[in-house]
């Protein structure tokens, strides 16, 4: 008897198969939706939805309070919809102190005040102890394109440009040092919310697409674009931002950067002749400050994604499987 | 990485192209080297003439099935806590996997050091924390020392499954199989940095065989290569190292004596090879409390592998994982058959994710 692990929800190849054989139940007919981050419900309006469960709650640069509103906020954004309405469910476990709660809340109403975000409905369920780990948060977000039209994949043509926002993996590390004990001071998630940089950027003629790298971190993201449109893409190591101290717990744990999660990170495919501009913009905006190209689209090796190494080889990044877990030595 | 490294590779380079006149067989025998060679892409900088074959690298690759049945029996107790490295979560018994009993409920906890299952064993006085043991000379001094401590604090909750196993005995099993024909090791750098240099010298002297220890960036690896390559053509074997930044000669010390306080050597048996005299860790007899063997009366029946893996092939260097049948076929990351495409450090798993089986085609 097949059972779920916990592989089936890193976001990789395991998690794919298993929306697979949930979506497949449904009638085609009944399902809308592509490979995206939200889905365009009609010319105009977008919707997502997403649960929120981490371990620890509150880490450096958050707690699952923000995460849970920029998560659903970004997945939004990334095609370039102005986030409007939330609606939010929490799961408690009993026995939950009602303090800790309230301070969640709290990040949560922040975000939503700076992005002009509606609380909408809600819902709330308590269950017994031990029925879950302390508290679990979903979150359905609606909202309206502000693009002339729609960004998606789709989009996508050989020689376009690839970049990213900031540095890759700031919040898986962040996550996995302080649940093995590893945490340093300039480790700090870059859990946030991606709409004031892109609103910078939606009306650049040229932009084709944005993704979100969360989980599965940047290089899931990039195989979805490879295997979604069917071109290939190639990145250079070399270009791709990553902090030190990310290089340092990847290291430590055996972990692959390309993989780590980010909150606050997004991937960009846009036209050779848009790329120049959208660089100036973003690098204007704190958030996107530190914007690279690190590679392009390209019609070989489709459906792969290839990568130029410190030294010169050429090597896959492939979709992970499941769980990342720390090597022995 | 600046122009002045990629000048230095460069010319490392270089050196390695002008040596190779012949064609030469050379093993990395560990798996993070194995990950490290496809995460830079060496293969394909290094002339065609020089074949790299991966060894018995991977410490939950060459854990034997009826060793991972034991501790799966032992994890579907109730009053049992299951303490092991990430990597071995995954890796299949004869039936399920560690990570398959977690999601049927047994209590399995990931750990990053050995000393940490103190803490359990103390958290959870009511239940069994056993330490499943995994890993070469790099893991085996902090399971010595978690054993030290745990005598001293006289647990009576804690005990070890140990299936740790020591390099140098397989690395001879390697050298003097005819079959293989390799002529030169790149050696692990982390084991070495516990054994220095000195349990290798036996390569060069009685088989004749070039090596060297290398450290695990793309350059550490063509330093290694470009050693190993100028040996080979001068005919002057030696147990070299291009790490001295981590490696001592005369190794770790004190790492070496806690090792030698616990354990004994003892056969062991290695998946898809067999059993290796003295190439595992034996509990010396005042240690045996925290034996889980002893402890647990287990007795492991064997088992038959899954039919048509060559893992065994595979770990002993005799195929690369294209040639097995199964390969990319009936086992894939996704539903691996053997413990080289389950493990982050498997051969199988590191060809099929970063090469496509190691076929060069896949750019065009």
């Amino acid at each position: 008897m097949e059972k779920i692990t916990l592989g089936h929800g890193s976001g990789g190849r395991l998690t794919q198969e298993l929306i697979g054989k949930v979506v497949e139940l449904f009638p085609p007919q009944l399902v809308a939706g592509d490979m995206e981050d939200c889905t365009f419900i009609d010319d105009h309006m977008a919707m997502t939805i997403d649960s929120f469960t981490v371990t620890p709650r509150t880490f450096p640069g958050g707690d699952i309070g923000k995460l849970a509103i920029c998560g659903s906020a970004n997945d939004l954004a990334v095609r370039g919809i102005a986030p409007e309405n939330i609606a939010m469910s929490l799961v408690i476990e009993e026995g939950f102190e009602l303090e800790e709660l309230k301070k969640y809340m709290r990040s949560a109403a922040k975000v939503c005040q700076d992005l002009g975000l509606r609380l909408t409905a809600g819902d709330t369920k308590v269950v017994p102890a031990g029925a879950l780990d302390g508290l679990f948060i979903t979150t359905c977000s609606v909202g309206r394109r502000k693009t002339s039209y729609p960004l998606g994949m789709n989009n996508l043509r050989p020689g376009d440009k690839l970049m990213v926002t900031t540095s890759i993996g700031q919040h898986g590390a962040t996550i996995g040092a302080e649940r093995f004990n590893l945490s340093s001071e300039n480790l700090r998630s870059d859990c946030g919310s991606l709409w004031s940089c892109i609103q910078d950027i939606i009306d650049v003629d040229g932009l084709r697409c944005l993704r979100d790298c969360t989980r599965g971190g940047l290089g899931t993201a990039l195989c979805e674009w490879a295997e979604g449109t069917g071109y290939g893409m190639e990145i250079e190591e070399v270009l791709i931002p990553l902090s030190e101290e990310v290089s340092a717990i990847c290291d430590i744990l055996g972990f692959d950067p390309l993989y780590l999660a980010c909150e606050g990170c997004a991937l960009i495919g846009a036209s050779p002749s848009a790329m120049d501009r959208i660089l100036a913009r973003l690098r204007n905006n704190p958030i996107s400050s530190d914007t690279r190209v690190i590679g392009e689209v390209v019609e070989n090796h489709g459906r792969i994604v290839g990568m130029k190494t410190l030294i010169g080889g050429m090597r896959i990044v492939d979709m992970p499987v499941g769980e990342m877990l720390p090597r022995i030595c | 990485m600046s122009t002045r490294d990629l000048a230095r590779i460069g010319s490392i380079l270089k050196a390695i192209h002008k040596m190779t006149e012949r064609p030469m067989i050379l093993m990395e025998v560990c798996g993070t080297h194995t990950v490290s060679i496809f995460r830079h892409g060496i293969r394909e900088l290094l002339p065609s003439s020089i074949r790299l074959l991966s060894g018995p690298g991977c410490p939950v690759c060459v854990t034997d099935q009826a060793d991972i049945d034991a501790a799966l029996s032992l994890a579907r107790r109730k009053d049992t806590l299951i303490a092991t490295y990430g990597d071995m979560l995954r890796v299949p018994g004869s039936r399920t996997s560690l990570a398959e009993e977690r999601s049927s409920g047994s209590d399995i906890r990931i750990i990053t050091s050995a000393s940490q299952c103190i803490d359990l064993a103390m958290e959870h006085p009511d239940r069994e924390v056993i330490f499943f043991a995994v890993g070469f000379e790099t893991t085996a001094p902090a399971t010595a020392s978690l054993v030290l401590e745990a005598s001293r604090k006289e647990l009576p909750n804690l005990s070890v499954i140990n299936f740790h196993k020591r390099t140098p005995p397989v690395l001879e099993a390697l050298a003097m199989d005819p079959s293989l024909k390799i002529d030169g090791f790149i050696l692990p750098g982390h084991v070495s940095v516990i054994l220095g240099h000195g349990p290798y010298s036996f390569l060069a002297e009685k088989y004749g065989k070039a090596s060297c220890i290398a450290g695990f960036e793309g350059e550490d690896i063509l330093l290694a290569i470009a050693d190993l390559c100028l040996q080979i053509r001068e005919g002057r074997p030696r147990a070299a190292s291009v790490y001295p930044r981590a490696v001592r000669p005369e190794g770790n010390p004190m790492a070496l004596e806690l090792m030698d306080r616990v354990f004994l050597s003892g056969p062991a048996k290695w998946r898809g090879i067999g059993p290796i005299q003295d190439s595992g860790f034996a509990f010396r007899k005042e240690f045996s409390p925290f034996d889980a063997r002893i402890k647990w009366d287990l007795h492991i029946p064997e088992t038959e592998p899954p039919e048509g893996c060559r893992c065994g092939d595979v770990l002993s260097g005799k195929i690369t994982p294209r040639e097995c049948p199964l390969f990319s076929t009936a086992c894939t990351p996704v539903k691996p058959v053997g413990p080289c495409m389950v493990s982050s450090e498997g051969t199988c798993s590191a060809y099929f994710r970063f090469a496509r089986g190691g076929n060069p085609d896949w750019k065009r």
